[in-house]
C-alpha cells in the first residue's frame, strides 16, 4: 500500500486505536491516559496537515477494498472531506485538553475518554467516507459511541436524556439505512462523485428518487436538528461541557449537516436536485429551523439550553446554503461547517468554564462575570458577536456568501431570513454580553475551585486555553478569509469542483 | 491612491477621493480634539479605562469607514463604530444612560440588518466589492427600489432620518461631553457618507426616492426644531438641532437622486455642510461640557460663537453652507425658500440652547483641578477656532440674502422669552415619537408574546396521546441500552476489533 492509501486509514486509526487502548487502562493511570489522548490528537493533526498540503497541490488520497461483492469500503480525501477532517482534528485536540481539565478527579474517566476517542474516529470516518455505505457505517457508529458520553454522569436526568437521544438517532439511522439500501438497489453503486451519481435513473425513477431523498434527509435531519426533529438536542444538554461542545460543533449535529451536503451534491448532484424540485422544500425547512431555533433561544434562561437552540438555528445555515443554487450559496453553506464549529465550541467551552469555576448555569447569573473571568468572557463575546454575523468574525463571511448567493439565485426571501436571524441572534446574545461587561455582581461568586488564589489563571489553564485558541480561530477565519488555506478558500475549492466540472 | 490588503477580510481596499478627503479631515480633527478634551474630562472617572477602549474602537471604526473603498470593509468599520459607540452612550451607568443605550442598540441592530440586506442584494449584481462597482450595480439592479429602501433605512438610523431619529436625542446627551461631540459631530455623518457612497447618485434618475428623501429632510428640519425648543436640557436641544441639521443634508441627497446632472454639486454641498456642522456641533457639545458662566466673558463668547455659526451668521461657515446647499438644489431651487424658513428654526434652537446653558452653568459647582481643565479648555477653544476658520473653505461666498432667517429667528426667540406666553409650559419628552410607539407596541405585543411562548406547549397539548406513547417508546429503547451500558465500553471495543479483523480478511 502506498502513502496515499495509508494516510486516510492513519487518520482514522490515530483516534480509533487510542480509544481501544484507553478502555483497558486502569482508572488511576492518569498520566498515561492523558499522554495517549494528546499524542493521538497531535499525530492526527500532523497527518491531516500533511494531507491538506497534498490535496491543495492536486494529490488525492484513497483507500478502497471490497466489503462484500459489489459493496466497497471507501475512504477518500476530496476538498469537502478535508474541510471536515481538519475541523475535527483541530477541535479534537482542543477538546481533549479541555476534557482532561474538566473531568479532573471525577470517576469513570477511562470509559469517558475511550468513547470520546471512538466518537472522533467515527466523525473522521464520516468525513472521509467515499460512498454512502461507508458513511452509514460510521454514522451509526457515531450514534453508539456518543450515547455513553451523553449519559456519562449517570444521573436520572442524564439517563432519560440518553433514552431520548437514542430513540431519535437510532430512528434516524434506520431511515438513512433504508434510503441507502433502496438507492443501492436501483443504482448498483452509491459512490460519492462531484456532480452526483443518480443522473442515469432520473428519467426512469423520479418518484423513487424523491422518496429516497425524503428518507435520507429525514435520517440525517435528526442529527442536524432540523425542525421538527430537533427536540433531542436541548435535552441532551445534560452531558458534560466538553461533550456538548464536541456534539454541537463537530460530531453529531455537524455529521447530519455534512451528510445532507454530501447527499445533495455528491449523490444527487445539485443540478439534478434542482430539476427534481428538491431544493425549494428543503430550503424552507432550513429557514423555518433557523427562525424557530432563534425564537426558542430567546426564552431560555439556562445558558447551555440557549446555546443548544442557537445550534439548532445555526446549523441550518449549512443546509440553507446547500439549497441555494449557485457557487456562492454553496460556499456559504460549506464554509459554515467550519465557522459554526469554531464559534459554537468556543461558546460551550466558556459556558463550561463558568459552570466549573463560578457555578454559573443561568443567563441571569452572568452579571459582572467579565470582571472575574475577562479572558473567558472575552472569548465568549468574540464568538457570540461572530454568531450574530459581525465582521471581521467568521459568521460574517458565512452570511455574506449565503446572502449574495441567494440574491444571485433570485431567492430574496433568504435575505429576509438572514436579516431576521441576525436580529434574533443579537437579541439573545447581546443581553448576555451586556450583563457580563456592564453589570456588577451582587455578593461573592460561588467559587468551585477555591478561588483565584488556587489557580494561576482565572480558571484551570486546561479550561482556559482551548476557548482562547478557538476564539482566535473564529477571528482568523473571518479576518483572513481571503488568505490562502482559510476555510473560505477550501469551500471555494469545493464549489469550483462541483460547478466547473 | 489606494492601499490594497488582499488577504484581509474579503480583500480590503482603503483610500481617499475628493469627497472622503473632506470627511477624513474633519472626522480626524474632531476625534483628536475630543480625545484631548476627554483626557481632562475623565481624569477623575474610575471607569475611564473602559471609556478609552470604546472611544478608541469607535474612532477606528469612524475613520476606517471613511477610508474604506470596498463594501465589506465599509460594513466592518461601520459595525465596529456602531457597537463600540454603545459603550460611550451607557458610560454614565445610570437609569437614563441605560434606557438610552437600550433604545440605541435596538435601532442600531435593526439598522445593521437593513444595511446588510441592502449590501447583499447590491453585491450580488456587482462583479467586485469596490464601492464604484457596487454603486453601478445598484443603478442597474432589477431590485433597485428594494436596495435603495434598505440602504436609506439602514444608514438612516445613523443619520437620524425622521422616524429613525428617536435614539438620538436620548443617546447624545447622556454620553460624556467628548463622546457627545463625536457622536453628534462625526459619527452621525457616517450615515450621510453611507448614502453618498452606496446610493446610485448621478448614475440614474430616481425622482420618487429623491422626493421622498427631500420630504423626510424638510419634515425633520421643522419637526426637530419644534420639538427641540420644548426641551429642558441643553444637550438634548443640541441633539435635536443635529436631527434638524441632518435634515438639510438629506434634502441635498434627495436633490442628487432626483437629478443626476446636479448630483456632483449636491454631494459637494452636503459634504461641506457636514464639515461645517461637524466642527460647530463638536465645539458646542464640548462647550456644554465646560459650562462657562455668563460673567466669564471670553469663555462665554466662545460658547456663543459656534452657536452663531450654526445659526448662519453672515461670513461664517453656517451661512456659506446653507447658501451652497440652496444653490445646489438644481431643478428644486424653489425649495430654497422653505430651507430659509427652516433656518429660522435653527436660530431658535441655538437661542434655546444658550438660555439653558446659562441656567445650567449657574447650578453647577466647579471643582476640577487645574491641569484637566486646561486640557479641556485648549481642546474646546481649538475646536471653536476650527469651526470659525471653516468659512474659508466654503465653495461659494455667502451674501446678505441669507441674513433674514437669522434675524427672524432672533426676533422669534425674543418673543418666546415673553413671560406670560402659554407656550413656555409646552413640553414634549425627549425621544418624542417613542411615547406613542411604546404605547402601541405594548398593546400589540401582549397577545403576540403569549402565543409565541406557548407554541410548543400547545403543540404538545394537541397530541398528548401521541407524545406520551412516543416517550414511552423512547424510554423502553433507552432502558434496553442502559442495561448493558456499564459493560458497553470493553464490549464495544471488542466488537470493533472483531470488525477490523473481519475487514482485514478481505
Amino acid at each position: 500500500m502506498t502513502w496515499n492509501a495509508i494516510a486516510p486509514l492513519a487518520v482514522l486509526a490515530s483516534s480509533l486505536l487510542t480509544g481501544l487502548v484507553i478502555f483497558f487502562l486502569a482508572e488511576q493511570r492518569h498520566g498515561l491516559r492523558t499522554a495517549l489522548n494528546l499524542g493521538g490528537a497531535v499525530v492526527k493533526l500532523a497527518i491531516v496537515v500533511a494531507m491538506l498540503w497534498g490535496v491543495w497541490h492536486g494529490e488525492s488520497y484513497e483507500l478502497r477494498f471490497a466489503l462484500l461483492a459489489g459493496v466497497d469500503f471507501v475512504l477518500r480525501s476530496d476538498s469537502l472531506a478535508m474541510l471536515f477532517v481538519t475541523l475535527s482534528a483541530l477541535l479534537w485536540l482542543c477538546t481533549t485538553l479541555y476534557a482532561v481539565g474538566y473531568l479532573e478527579g471525577s470517576p469513570h474517566r477511562s470509559r469517558f475518554f475511550g468513547f470520546f476517542s471512538l466518537c472522533v474516529a467515527s466523525t473522521v470516518g464520516i468525513a472521509l467516507a467515499g460512498n454512502l455505505i461507508t458513511f452509514v457505517f460510521f454514522y451509526e457508529m457515531l450514534t453508539l459511541t456518543t450515547y455513553p458520553l451523553v449519559v456519562h454522569r449517570g444521573t436520572e436526568k442524564a439517563l432519560r436524556a440518553g433514552n431520548v437521544y437514542l430513540a431519535y438517532t437510532l430512528g434516524g439511522g434506520t431511515l438513512l439505512l433504508a434510503g441507502t439500501a433502496w438507492l443501492y438497489g436501483l443504482l448498483g453503486t452509491v459512490d460519492f462523485a462531484y456532480g452526483g451519481v443518480v443522473a442515469p435513473i432520473v428519467a426512469s425513477h423520479p418518484g423513487a428518487l424523491l422518496a429516497i431523498f425524503a428518507l435520507l434527509v429525514a435520517g440525517l435531519g435528526v442529527k442536524a436538528g432540523l425542525v421538527p426533529l430537533h427536540t433531542w438536542l436541548p435535552i441532551a444538554m445534560v452531558a458534560p461541557a466538553p461533550v456538548s461542545a464536541l456534539l454541537h460543533a463537530v460530531a453529531v449535529v455537524k455529521a447530519g449537516a455534512f451528510g445532507i451536503v454530501r447527499v445533495l451534491y455528491d449523490v444527487y448532484g445539485i443540478e439534478t436536485a434542482a430539476d427534481l424540485g428538491l431544493l425549494g422544500p428543503l430550503a424552507i425547512i432550513a429557514a423555518v429551523t433557523i427562525l424557530y431555533g432563534s425564537l426558542r433561544a430567546l426564552t431560555q434562561v439556562e445558558l447551555k439550553r440557549r446555546l443548544a437552540y442557537s445550534t439548532v438555528s445555526q446549523v441550518s445555515y449549512i443546509v440553507l446554503g446547500a439549497c441555494v443554487f449557485g457557487p456562492l450559496g454553496t460556499i456559504g453553506g460549506t464554509v459554515h461547517l467550519v465557522h459554526q464549529g469554531i464559534m459554537k465550541i468556543t461558546l460551550f467551552f466558556c459556558a463550561g468554564n463558568l459552570a466549573e469555576t463560578l457555578g454559573v448555569h443561568r443567563v441571569d447569573e452572568l452579571d459582572g462575570a467579565g470582571r472575574r473571568m475577562p479572558w473567558t468572557m472575552g472569548a465568549f463575546t468574540l464568538a457570540a458577536l461572530g454568531m450574530i454575523g459581525l465582521p471581521p468574525l467568521a459568521g460574517f463571511v458565512t452570511k455574506w456568501y449565503l446572502g449574495v448567493g441567494a440574491a444571485t439565485a433570485g431567492m430574496h426571501w433568504v435575505i429576509a431570513v438572514l436579516m431576521a436571524s441576525s436580529v434574533l441572534n443579537a437579541a439573545y446574545f447581546l443581553p448576555l454580553i451586556y450583563a457580563t461587561w456592564f453589570k456588577t455582581r451582587r455578593g461573592p461568586w460561588r467559587e468551585q475551585m477555591g478561588g483565584r488564589e488556587q489557580t494561576r489563571f482565572e480558571t484551570d489553564w486546561r479550561l482556559l486555553f482551548p476557548p482562547l485558541v478557538t476564539a482566535a480561530f473564529a477571528l482568523g477565519a473571518g479576518a483572513l478569509a481571503a488568505a490562502p488555506f482559510s476555510p473560505l478558500s477550501w469551500a471555494t475549492l469545493f464549489a469550483a469542483r462541483e460547478y466547473l466540472r | 491612491m489606494t492601499l490594497e490588503i488582499p488577504w484581509l477580510l474579503l480583500g480590503m481596499k482603503l483610500g481617499l477621493d475628493a469627497t472622503t478627503r473632506i470627511f477624513f479631515a474633519f472626522t480626524l480633527l474632531l476625534w483628536l480634539l475630543a480625545a484631548v478634551f476627554a483626557a481632562g474630562y475623565l481624569a477623575a472617572d474610575p471607569r475611564k479605562r473602559r471609556f478609552w477602549v470604546f472611544f478608541a474602537a469607535s474612532f477606528i471604526g469612524n475613520l476606517g469607514l471613511v477610508l474604506a473603498r470596498d463594501a465589506a470593509s465599509f460594513y466592518l468599520f461601520f459595525a465596529l463604530m456602531t457597537f463600540a459607540a454603545y459603550g460611550l452612550v451607557v458610560h454614565a451607568g445610570d437609569a437614563a444612560a441605560r434606557r438610552a443605550g437600550r433604545i440605541y442598540i435596538v435601532l442600531a441592530v435593526l439598522g445593521e440588518a437593513f444595511l446588510l440586506g441592502g449590501l447583499l442584494i447590491a453585491a450580488a449584481g456587482a462583479d467586485g466589492l469596490e464601492l464604484e462597482r457596487l454603486r453601478a450595480a445598484v443603478a442597474t439592479s432589477p431590485s433597485r427600489d428594494l436596495i435603495v429602501a434598505l440602504l436609506v433605512a439602514g444608514f438612516g438610523v445613523k443619520a437620524g432620518l425622521l422616524g429613525l431619529h428617536v435614539w438620538l436625542p436620548l443617546a447624545h446627551p447622556v454620553a460624556p461631553a467628548p463622546a457627545s461631540a463625536v457622536l453628534s459631530g462625526a459619527m452621525i455623518k457616517a450615515g450621510l457618507l453611507g448614502w453618498i457612497q452606496f446610493l446610485p447618485l448621478g448614475e440614474v434618475t430616481l425622482p420618487g426616492w429623491g422626493a421622498a428623501l427631500a420630504a423626510a429632510g424638510i419634515a425633520a428640519i421643522f419637526y426637530a426644531a419644534a420639538v427641540g425648543v420644548m426641551q429642558d436640557d441643553a444637550k438634548t436641544v443640541l441633539a435635536y438641532s443635529s436631527v434638524s441639521q441632518m435634515g438639510f443634508m438629506t434634502v441635498a441627497l434627495g436633490a442628487a437622486l432626483a437629478d443626476p446632472a446636479n448630483a456632483a454639486a449636491a454631494i459637494a454641498a452636503a459634504t461641506f455642510y457636514a464639515l461645517h456642522h461637524g466642527l460647530a456641533k463638536g465645539a458646542l457639545f464640548l462647550g456644554a461640557g465646560i459650562k462657562p458662566q455668563l460673567r466669564e466673558r471670553l469663555l462665554f463668547a466662545a460658547l456663543v460663537a459656534p452657536a452663531l455659526v450654526i445659526a448662519g451668521l453672515p461670513f461664517t461657515s453656517g451661512a456659506a453652507a446653507k447658501h451652497a446647499l440652496k444653490a445646489a438644489l438644481g431643478e428644486w431651487h424653489s425649495l430654497g425658500l422653505l430651507l430659509s424658513f427652516g433656518a429660522i428654526g435653527t436660530t431658535l434652537l441655538m437661542a434655546r440652547f444658550l438660555v439653558l446653558a446659562v441656567r445650567e452653568s449657574g447650578k453647577q459647582q466647579k471643582d476640577e483641578s487645574k491641569t484637566p481643565l486646561r486640557l479641556m479648555l485648549s481642546a474646546w477653544l481649538a475646536c471653536v477656532a476650527a469651526s470659525l476658520a471653516a468659512a474659508a473653505l466654503a465653495p461659494t461666498a455667502a451674501s446678505y440674502d441669507d441674513l433674514w432667517p437669522f434675524l427672524a429667528g432672533i426676533a422669534l426667540a425674543a418673543l418666546g422669552a415673553w413671560h406670560a406666553a402659554p407656550w413656555r409650559r409646552w413640553r414634549i419628552p425627549p425621544g418624542d415619537l417613542l411615547v406613542p410607539a411604546f404605547a402601541l407596541t405594548r398593546a400589540l405585543a401582549r397577545p403576540l408574546q403569549s402565543s409565541v411562548a406557548t407554541l410548543e406547549h400547545q403543540g404538545r397539548r394537541a397530541f398528548p396521546a401521541a407524545h406520551q406513547r412516543w416517550h414511552a417508546l423512547a424510554a423502553r429503547w433507552g432502558q434496553l441500552a442502559a442495561a448493558g451500558e456499564s459493560r458497553l465500553g470493553p464490549a464495544a471495543s471488542l466488537l470493533i476489533v472483531a470488525l477490523i479483523a473481519l475487514l482485514a480478511l478481505y
